[in-house]
């Protein structure tokens, strides 16, 4: 889609697919208050049909950010409480000895994972085995088990949550799993006016209902659309630069990663960074993808496909702070100015 | 650009001429730098070592202008191509990444939009063209600073220019013989190519021994005309003679053969010496025939024309004699020794004193003609002189005093007078007095 000599989208058409994720949106943000940028993140992701990770303290909205966006979207909504003792069958689903028409038969039950919207609720309480059980799903979405293979209801948004401090019998995504996610978004708290607002608006902490305002043949227009915002070629550089920045043997790495990356992003950060710079432009009003939207996605895209090394956590860099040296490190046109202009 | 809206390609043109604007001030103010300073490379080198330069030295302040030239070529090289000059529009409007998007696609569709108009309204790049040309300043000042040094001449100039001026009085010296017709050709070729050498002697090093070498051509072109001067002195003495001798004896008799002769071999003098080639006719047909005329006529003619040949000859030469008085204008003063140098020669080892050339001719001046080299000069008849004539004219404070013993009489002493004693004790000196006396006690 980048450099192809092809009619851009109609500002009528991508003014019609921005107003309805605005909706989409504006209803978010009635629920989930003082948390636009977490909205638009996972609203970005959900656009370019990632999935998403959100990290945070208890209490600030993870679940219930989800629960919204099922019930907004009119998608089938399944959720997953990942304990210890949670199997890959649970969430995949088995096959169970039934009698059909006289004769007993193994018949697939499927599990959770057959849903449009899957919440995994603090995924890293269960074991390795029941978390690589969603990999397949996430990345193929398709499930495949005794031999057969399912393929997932369309769309398929995988929505995890995890708590940063409870570490104790706890499980750390390992690296594969954690690059399936697009986006990992970090939940941050709240301020004191969200909090009295929060207090006044709610009796009990109950989020206002909620109404549909996405039918599923509306979410895939937006999908079409997406896949049609266009990709500048020196847009795409720049995210190939960025990508290849992250990685200490590159020659344009700035200091800090040098110094405290082990292993950069992978591809597949290049690729989630396109896509969801695209559903960015899309959610802006945007025929087309920017330095600003790539700029804007890099973070939560990039932080956590990054391996740290263990100086990272003496000095006290996590992959956000990395990620913005390297923002800052790659300027987004190849070429700058002459050295006898500046800008103003 | 073309596939860009009507709307942006103003803003376009302009980011992309302001963007030539400050490649060209990044690439050429490196390339003034490397002119300014082999410009002043150039001067300075010149200013020390070439003095024929100095007159052209302002060219190299076009220096800089030329390398604009290449400066201008690698800018069009590396000329902002159309994607980046969009690039960068983009890139200065806030990344929206629209105008891009334009250029590749050249969809009209957005053309109108309220976002194009917002990304067309970007604000050109600020010029700070001091960032380079500040480096310009010192290559400048080297520059001017070399351009304004004195010019330096070489040593070997100013020999060349000594060397040049006592060759020059030298051969003016020449041309004047030369008009004057007092020289002949091949002594004319030999001076030249003694000026020449002196010349070129001059030019290696000018010292004492430059002028000295002038002065001793000097002196030898004024012994030449002083032997001009005596042979025609000689020739005339001679004519006198000869035609004297005629007169007297009005008949060729043995005398007037001596005079002749003598004549006969002046005038040959006469024509070795050159001085002959501007004669008359009829002194041009004696020389060839060799003998003088017998009859009194023709003698008197003769007479008449040499003689008066040889009165303006010798007024030609004496108006020359000057020659060998002007010598050159050798002042010690012009060669200081160094301050505590002793003079040549008086350190061991700082060579002798400077005769000169080794090769220069000895001429001492006012030398015997060859003619009258050996002449004989009859002395008058020679007288023995006594003893008595010697006497002493005062007896001086230091003389020896007589002892008064000696001065007592005795025997020998009363026999004096008659043995000669009191002769050679009064007119020989002491210290000859016991030799003297042991001869005659034999």
């Amino acid at each position: 889609m980048t450099g192809d000599a092809r009619a851009l989208l109609a500002p009528e058409r991508v003014a019609g697919g921005a107003a309805k994720v605005a909706r989409l949106v504006a209803e978010l943000r009635r629920v989930i208050l003082g948390k636009e940028q977490t909205i638009d993140e996972v609203v970005a992701a959900l656009l370019a049909r990632g999935h998403v990770l959100l990290e945070g303290l208890p209490g600030l909205g993870k679940t219930e950010l989800v629960k919204a966006l099922s019930r907004l979207l009119s998608l089938d909504f399944r959720r997953i409480q990942f304990t210890p003792d949670l199997l890959p069958t649970d969430i995949t689903g088995s096959h169970i000895l039934q009698e059909r028409e006289g004769r007993k038969e193994f018949v697939f039950h499927p599990g959770p994972v057959f849903t449009n919207l899957l919440l995994a609720d603090e995924i890293n309480r269960a074991s390795p085995k029941t978390q690589a059980a969603l990999l397949e799903a996430m990345q193929e979405r398709r499930v495949t088990t005794f031999g057969e293979t399912r393929s997932l209801p369309d769309p398929f948004f995988v929505l995890a949550t995890q708590n940063p401090i409870e570490l104790e019998g706890t499980y750390p995504l390992p690296e594969a799993q954690l690059d399936r996610f697009m986006f990992k978004v970090d939940i941050a708290g709240v301020e004191r006016s969200v909090l009295e607002e929060i207090l006044v608006t709610r009796v009990h902490g109950e989020p206002p209902a909620l109404e549909p305002v996405l039918a599923a043949s509306e979410l895939n227009e937006l999908f079409g659309l997406v896949d049609a915002i266009h990709l500048p070629r020196g847009v795409a550089a720049y995210i190939a630069r960025l990508v290849a920045a992250s990685h200490p043997a590159c020659a344009d790495a700035p200091e800090a990663v040098r110094t405290f990356v082990k292993y950069g992003s992978s591809p597949r950060a290049a690729i989630s960074i396109g896509a969801a710079s695209r559903g960015l432009a899309l959610l802006r009003g945007k025929p087309n993808v920017g330095f600003d939207e790539v700029r804007r996605v890099a973070p939560p895209a990039m932080a956590h496909r990054l391996v740290l090394d263990y100086a990272a956590r003496l000095e006290g860099w996590d992959g956000r702070r990395v990620v913005a040296a390297l923002l800052d490190a790659i300027p987004e046109i190849e070429r700058g100015l002459p050295q006898t202009l500046e800008a103003r | 650009m073309k596939a860009m809206p009507a709307s942006v390609r103003p803003a376009l043109r302009r980011l992309a001429r302001r963007l030539a604007i400050g490649l060209f001030l990044d690439v050429w103010p490196a390339w003034a730098v490397a002119s300014f300073l082999l410009a002043g490379l150039v001067a300075l080198v010149c200013r020390m070592f070439f003095a024929g330069a100095a007159s052209s030295l302002h060219w190299l302040w076009l220096a800089p202008v030329v390398t604009a030239v290449p400066a201008l070529v690698v800018c069009f090289i590396r000329a902002y191509r159309p994607a980046e000059v969009v690039a960068l529009a983009d890139w200065l409007n806030g990344g929206q990444g629209l105008l891009l998007t334009l250029l590749e696609t050249g969809d009209p569709a957005w053309a109108d939009s309220p976002i194009l108009e917002r990304a067309s309204t970007f604000a050109l790049p600020r010029l700070r063209p001091w960032r380079k040309l500040a480096a310009l300043l010192p290559a400048l000042a080297f520059l001017a600073a070399a351009w304004l040094l004195p010019q330096r001449m070489p040593p070997q100039g100013s020999n060349a220019v000594l060397a040049d001026d006592i060759a020059a009085g030298l051969t003016a010296t020449v041309a004047e013989l030369k008009q004057q017709e007092l020289i002949t050709p091949a002594d004319e070729k030999r001076l030249q190519e003694e000026i020449e050498r002196i010349r070129r002697g001059a030019q290696e090093r000018v010292d004492a021994s430059s002028w000295e070498a002038a002065d001793a051509l000097r002196e030898k072109v004024a012994a030449g005309l002083s032997e001009k001067q005596d042979a025609v002195k000689w020739a005339r003495e001679s004519l006198d003679r000869y035609a004297a001798a005629a007169q007297a004896g009005s008949n060729i008799g043995p005398g007037s053969e001596a005079s002749a002769a003598e004549l006969t071999k002046a005038l040959e003098k006469l024509a070795q010496s050159g001085l002959l080639a501007g004669a008359p006719a009829d002194l041009q047909r004696l020389l060839k025939s060799g003998k003088l005329p017998a009859d009194a006529k023709s003698l008197g003619e003769l007479t008449a024309s040499l003689s008066k040949y040889l009165g303006e000859t010798n007024g030609r030469i004496g108006d020359l004699a000057r020659l060998g008085k002007e010598f050159g204008r050798f002042d010690p003063s012009e060669f200081p020794l160094e301050s505590g140098q002793s003079p040549p020669g008086e350190d061991p080892g700082r060579g002798g004193i400077d005769r000169g050339r080794a090769d220069a001719a000895l001429t001492w001046g006012k030398e015997s003609l060859p003619f009258d080299r050996f002449k004989s000069e009859a002395l008058p008849p020679g007288a023995p002189r006594s003893p008595d004539d010697w006497a002493p004219l005062v007896v001086l404070p230091g003389a020896p005093r007589e002892s008064p013993e000696l001065s007592a009489p005795s025997a020998a002493r009363q026999y004096a007078a008659t043995a000669g004693e009191a002769a050679w004790r009064r007119t020989l000196a002491p210290r000859h007095q016991s030799a003297v006396k042991k001869y005659f006690q034999k």
